[in-house]
């Protein structure tokens, strides 16, 4: 049993490549203005696009394309369920019947719904994974730093905020490790997590979830002896060891985004329907 | 209940850019009633070598034989494997999650689907092994107890299943040394009076010393040694060399067999030691 195996999200793969030199900044922007034109679009083609465009980023980072896509493959069930929920809950006039089951009745645009709501989240999860993938921790919270300054005129601790994302960030992979260490030594006691019903399933969460939560807060409570022991007192007359600089890369990026957002624009206006 | 380890590799991370491979063509042969000791440094294998013994890694490169019955077997019963070879976590407190000790302990007979009367005697009859008074204990919140106590009861927590054979996984670590004397005199007693074959890993060279009687010296991923304990601690430059330090008993005999006295090699036990080198300082008294 490996959990850990699948979280891509929140993992640093260090790496030389174009992707990895950029400035964070430059990232996060592209990030945001990837996840907008996620939010927006509304054909295939457009997502496909987005494909393109993502795979063409991962083949520049040099990133396995397997492992690329091994963070989805935890998320596939809910997709899943998401997708057969589109399917027959999606009601719009007008369109064809495809077929009946008792008192559900999946419609065409039902089925073109659940694929776009399915594509979306796979891209944005995508999108999310890449940048953490190519960006290490440090830069990371040095570029959103960086960018939420201007929160500080309505009185908005960004620094805080910021640290506390990575932070979570960071729990992501300790606690998968400490869930996986808690699920085998239940299992070594003899609970099988494969079997039973829905509500033995249930049940068998409890022994897992309770020592995790309690991990979790003793862990908390380390953190911030171990931070108050480093004298950290937030943002405040903090100095940086690394300034941030953008280069020719990033002029070269934001060139490429400004194109490729014009194009995905283009598409929304032009095309309405489902494509 | 025999336990064969056949050719056994094992990679962490396989495909992903982090794999990497932490067991090399491990072969392994326990016999019923053994005590074995295993050492080796951090990140040597050994906790992955244990977690194949009770089918919490299914190999598939390799085949571990549990009682003759291969893991790998789509017919295989995992759980039954698992309540025969008990395994008992590095900090085993973690596992702990009923309200009460009693209840802790009862989840394993629970999941074996016994019935109440044997359920409570199971849980009863741990308790006593790891030295925990059924009367005062079984009803106690668990975060009332000591750490020393946590552990105890979380090593009841697996006996309760009724295991043949012990994973022990540094199960020292951490205590101070009256935890650690105690839970030492709860594994001697557990191998002496309910036979239970154990494997006991530590980074302590003094409890395996004192413990086992075989010695398995795990190094990047492979057994690099595997004998008497005795043995094993006499090839002081070889467990030097991959960062394993000797007991401390050993440590002062190889420094006075340096210093020009004649002793015999692996002696082990603070007893031993003592005759020897009154042995030997009287036979030095006798020359001059």
């Amino acid at each position: 049993m490996e959990l850990t195996k699948n979280i891509t999200l929140g993992v640093y793969l260090p790496g030389e490549s174009a992707v990895h030199r950029l400035d964070p900044r430059t990232k996060i922007i592209s990030v945001t203005l990837l996840i907008v034109l996620l939010l927006l679009a509304r054909s295939y083609l457009a997502f496909g696009l987005v494909a393109l465009f993502l795979a063409g980023m991962v083949y520049i980072a040099k990133i396995p394309p397997g492992y690329a896509l091994r963070g989805l493959k935890p998320m596939l069930p809910v997709l899943i369920l998401m997708w057969v929920f589109q399917l027959f809950l999606y009601q719009a006039p007008g369109t064809a019947t495809l077929f009946q089951w008792w008192v559900f009745e999946a419609t065409e645009a039902g089925l073109h719904m659940g694929n776009l709501i399915i594509m979306r989240v796979l891209f944005l999860f995508s999108v999310t994974t890449l940048l953490t993938l190519t960006t290490s921790v440090v830069s990371l919270t040095d570029g959103l730093e960086n960018l939420l300054k201007p929160l500080r005129f309505i009185g908005i601790p960004y620094h805080e905020l910021v640290m506390t994302l990575v932070i979570a960030l960071r729990f992501v992979l300790i606690l998968a490790e400490e869930l996986e260490k808690i699920m085998k030594a239940q299992m070594a006691r003899g609970v099988a997590f494969d079997r039973g019903n829905f509500i033995q399933k249930t049940k068998k969460v409890f022994p897992v979830f309770l020592p995790l939560f309690i991990g979790a807060f003793k862990r908390a409570e380390e953190l911030i002896v171990a931070m108050d022991a480093r004298s950290y007192t937030g943002g405040k007359g903090r100095t940086k060891m690394k300034t941030l600089r953008m280069g020719r890369v990033d002029f070269a990026a934001a060139v490429i985004m400004l194109v490729f957002t014009g194009i995905m624009i283009y598409i929304f206006t032009a095309f309405k329907a489902f494509i | 209940m025999p336990i064969d380890v056949i050719n056994l590799s094992h990679s962490y991370k396989t495909g992903t850019p982090f794999e990497h491979k932490v067991l090399f063509d491990v072969n392994l042969h326990i016999s019923d009633g053994e005590f074995v000791g295993l050492i080796g440094p951090t990140r040597s294998g050994k906790t992955t070598l244990a977690q194949y013994l009770n089918a919490l890694y299914i190999p598939r490169q390799g085949r571990v034989l549990i009682d003759n019955e291969n893991t790998a077997d789509k017919k295989a019963d995992l759980v039954s494997i698992r309540h025969r070879v008990g395994y008992v976590f590095q900090n085993p407190e973690y596992q702990l999650f009923a309200p009460t000790v009693g209840e802790d302990i009862a989840f394993g007979p629970i999941n074996q689907n016994l019935p109440q009367e044997e359920i409570d005697r199971l849980v009863k009859g741990s308790m006593e092994m790891v030295g925990l008074d059924f009367n005062t204990f079984c009803h106690r919140d668990i975060f009332a107890l000591s750490g020393g106590q946590k552990r105890r009861a979380a090593i009841a927590g697996v006996l309760a299943c009724r295991p043949k054979v012990l994973v022990l996984d540094d199960i020292t670590s951490g205590l101070d040394p009256r935890g650690r004397e105690e839970i030492m005199k709860v594994v001697k007693d557990l191998h002496l009076s309910q036979n239970i074959t154990i494997l006991f890993i530590s980074n302590s060279m003094d409890e395996v010393a004192l413990l086992a009687r075989r010695l398995l010296v795990m190094d990047n991923g492979k057994i690099i040694m595997d004998g008497p304990t005795r043995e094993v601690f006499a090839r002081t430059e070889k467990l030097r060399s991959i960062g394993l330090e000797l007991p401390e008993i050993s440590i002062i005999i190889d420094s006075l067999q340096s210093a020009g006295f004649n002793l015999p090699r692996g002696i082990l036990t603070v007893d031993e030691a003592i005759s020897e080198i009154a042995a030997a300082l009287h036979l030095r008294e006798g020359h001059q």
